[in-house]
């Protein structure tokens, strides 16, 4: 047990340098995963699928009916792009506390943010101004989803929150970044 | 594009564009001036009555659909007619008229060709019958009314005025629809003996609660009370009011209660219903309702068992199952529930499957089951699937075939006398809920 507490580096002891690696990984991996889940989930927003509009052949020949080869391919495309899904756009809608000019706003910035912030926190520009930022994004998406009653996505959101939070805790061991300052 | 007449003389103007376009030829003329004017020409201008979530829905269908202008939008509410107004367009590239009295609309837009009505209920009868005697084709959503003479007053209307006049039962112009009715049931009959029919449309009960608004947004009360409705709660939510519209019944259950009809072809004899307001205890209509319909079909009778409800899911969403003596055809609206099983004793069908009018499924694993008792059990149904699907947006055959009907090259696949035909008995199950009484179905409950 005093070998552990002489190690810590929550003592006021300063760190080994084998915990100081261990702290540099670990804000690196939750650097890595807050970048990844923020810049995929921004590119998500502008996929869609396209149905195949080939013509199956019905006894040699191409059906007249209409009937067309099942496979649906994932693309992407800026006119795909919707930033809340549609679904869950109706239902803020009806919201009374949601100012609907706000709304199409954010809906317009949300993918687009998600991307900025990710890339940010990935090439560690600016870590923390970056992090807080992201962090301040979830708050609203919480904030939405307490509208309409989704305590599961809340309780989702609420992982990604303690995750930045200790990304931030960690930010005076984050490593090969861009730009330090902030 | 014009109403009717002008449909004839449109083609008087094609084949002497025609001509026009091979003098032009020989005289050099710029062809491709002329083809833009064609182009022009063969527009249909189409107003929108209505644009709530079901106008959203067909604007979404026929928005890809070439050739259609849209005029003009007609909502009492200031909220959907500006949204209307914004997708229209960033559609087309320029603004709708918009207007809150359809009486307005049609006397100021006087060069309309199509409506599509997308309108509570209640009000589809009154809204049709208004476009068509304005010589405009309709193209309006089933349920055709919420009362039956109120569709009999439209089948009327339609055939008085000479126009179109299509019913949204967009599954009748549905390729896995028609090629399933045509192709496996007619043509190759693959079912044997039809004997019996289920169909269900079950829901939750998340996605049945009432529908909120925001409140600065809401309708002023004497604008509500002038189209019909006590409150902003009702305007919303008109689909649970008795006086407005048919309840679960026809709202969901219309749309696969027609395919039973069209399929066998033959109107049923008698309902039989039963429903009641399990957990929605304060709406007008039940929230669960089942029915039994019986026929007599050139083959024997079948006994077609439907349910619609709204405070469950279970039982896997919303399908129509043909059960046969050799096959049962479970057809859905969604791929996803449509799968067609063949009888271990029925001829084997792998001439179907190589010539491509079905696609075998992977076999479902043998389990040896210590409860089943071996002679009582039949042998286990092969799975198959249809060829192919749909890769539009559901609705969009059904508009594309209005819309070449106005052009005179289709005719309509669900014009509303045939809707009416089929629609009369689902008139009919409410009535029979509330007495709890079977309704035996006379020409007098079924015809205009």
């Amino acid at each position: 047990m005093s070998n552990q507490s002489d190690d810590s580096c929550c003592s006021p002891k300063p760190c080994s340098d084998a915990n100081k690696l261990a702290l540099v990984f670990a804000s690196l991996l939750l650097r890595l995963w807050l970048a990844m889940r923020a810049v995929q989930t921004g590119i998500e927003k502008f996929s869609g699928s396209k149905a195949s509009q080939e013509a199956v052949a019905v006894d040699g020949t191409a059906n007249t009916y209409g009937l067309t080869a099942s496979a649906s391919v994932k693309h992407y495309a800026l006119d795909n792009y919707h930033g809340v899904p549609q679904a869950l756009m109706e239902k803020f809608k009806a919201e009374p506390l949601m100012n609907e000019t706000m709304l199409r706003l954010y809906d317009r910035a949300l993918g687009p943010a998600l991307i900025l912030l990710g890339i940010t926190i990935l090439l560690g520009i600016a870590s923390r101004v970056s992090h807080f930022a992201l962090g301040l994004l979830y708050i609203s998406l919480t904030w939405g989803l307490i509208l309409i009653k989704q305590d599961e996505g809340v309780a989702w959101l609420g992982v990604h929150m303690i995750m930045i939070v200790a990304a931030l805790a960690l930010a005076g061991h984050n490593r090969f970044v861009l730009l330090k300052k902030w | 594009m014009k109403t009717e007449s002008s449909v004839i003389s449109r083609r008087d103007f094609i084949g002497k564009t025609a001509g026009g376009i091979g003098a032009g030829l020989v005289l050099g003329a710029p062809s491709i001036l002329r083809a833009s004017q064609d182009e022009a020409a063969d527009k249909i201008h189409v107003a929108l009555v209505g644009f709530g979530k079901q106008g959203k829905v067909l604007l979404d269908a026929m928005s890809n659909i070439p050739g259609l202008h849209f005029q003009a939008i007609c909502d009492i509410w200031d909220y959907n007619l500006k949204g209307g107004i914004a997708k229209v367009r960033a559609l087309q590239g320029h603004t709708p008229k918009g207007y809150a009295d359809i009486d307005e609309m049609l006397a100021t837009e006087k060069s309309l060709d199509a409506a599509i009505v997308a309108t509570p209920d209640f009000w589809h009868s009154p809204h049709t019958i208004k476009c068509l005697e304005a010589g405009l084709h309709v193209y309006c959503e089933k349920m055709m009314a919420n009362t039956i003479d109120a569709a009999r007053a439209m089948v009327r209307a339609m055939e008085k005025t000479g126009k179109l006049c299509q019913i949204g039962h967009q599954r009748r112009s549905n390729p896995r629809y028609r090629y399933t009715l045509e192709q496996l049931i007619k043509g190759k009959n693959i079912c044997g003996q039809i004997v019996n029919i289920n169909g269900q449309w079950n829901r939750a009960v998340s996605s049945s609660q009432d529908i909120g608004y925001n409140p600065k947004l809401a309708i002023k009360p004497e604008i509500l009370a002038r189209y019909g409705f006590k409150d902003m709660h009702q305007f919303m939510n008109w689909r649970t009011y008795r006086d407005l519209s048919g309840g679960p019944i026809s709202d969901l259950g219309a749309h696969q209660i027609d395919i039973f009809n069209w399929f066998l072809g033959v109107s049923p004899k008698s309902v039989f219903a039963s429903g009641g307001n399990d957990y929605f205890k304060t709406r007008e209509h039940f929230d669960n309702v089942m029915t039994i319909f019986d026929y007599e079909t050139p083959q024997g009778g079948v006994r077609a068992f439907y349910q619609v409800l709204t405070t469950t899911s279970a039982g896997g969403g919303y399908y129509e199952s043909f059960m046969g003596t050799e096959a049962t055809i479970n057809i859905s609206e969604r791929s996803a529930y449509t799968n067609i099983y063949r009888e271990s004793s029925a001829p084997p069908w792998d001439d179907l499957v190589s010539r491509g009018f079905l696609k075998r499924q992977a076999a479902a694993p043998k389990v040896q089951s210590a409860d089943a008792i071996a002679s009582y059990e039949s042998a286990a149904p092969e799975a198959y699937a249809l060829p192919g699907d749909l890769s539009k947006p559901p609705h969009q055959p059904h508009l594309e075939n209005f819309f070449d009907a106005v052009r005179g090259k289709a005719a309509l696949n669900c014009d509303a006398r045939h809707a009416f035909e089929s629609e009369a008995p689902i008139y009919w199950v409410n009535p029979s809920a509330l007495s709890r009484q079977p309704i035996n179905l006379t020409a007098e409950h079924l015809s205009v």
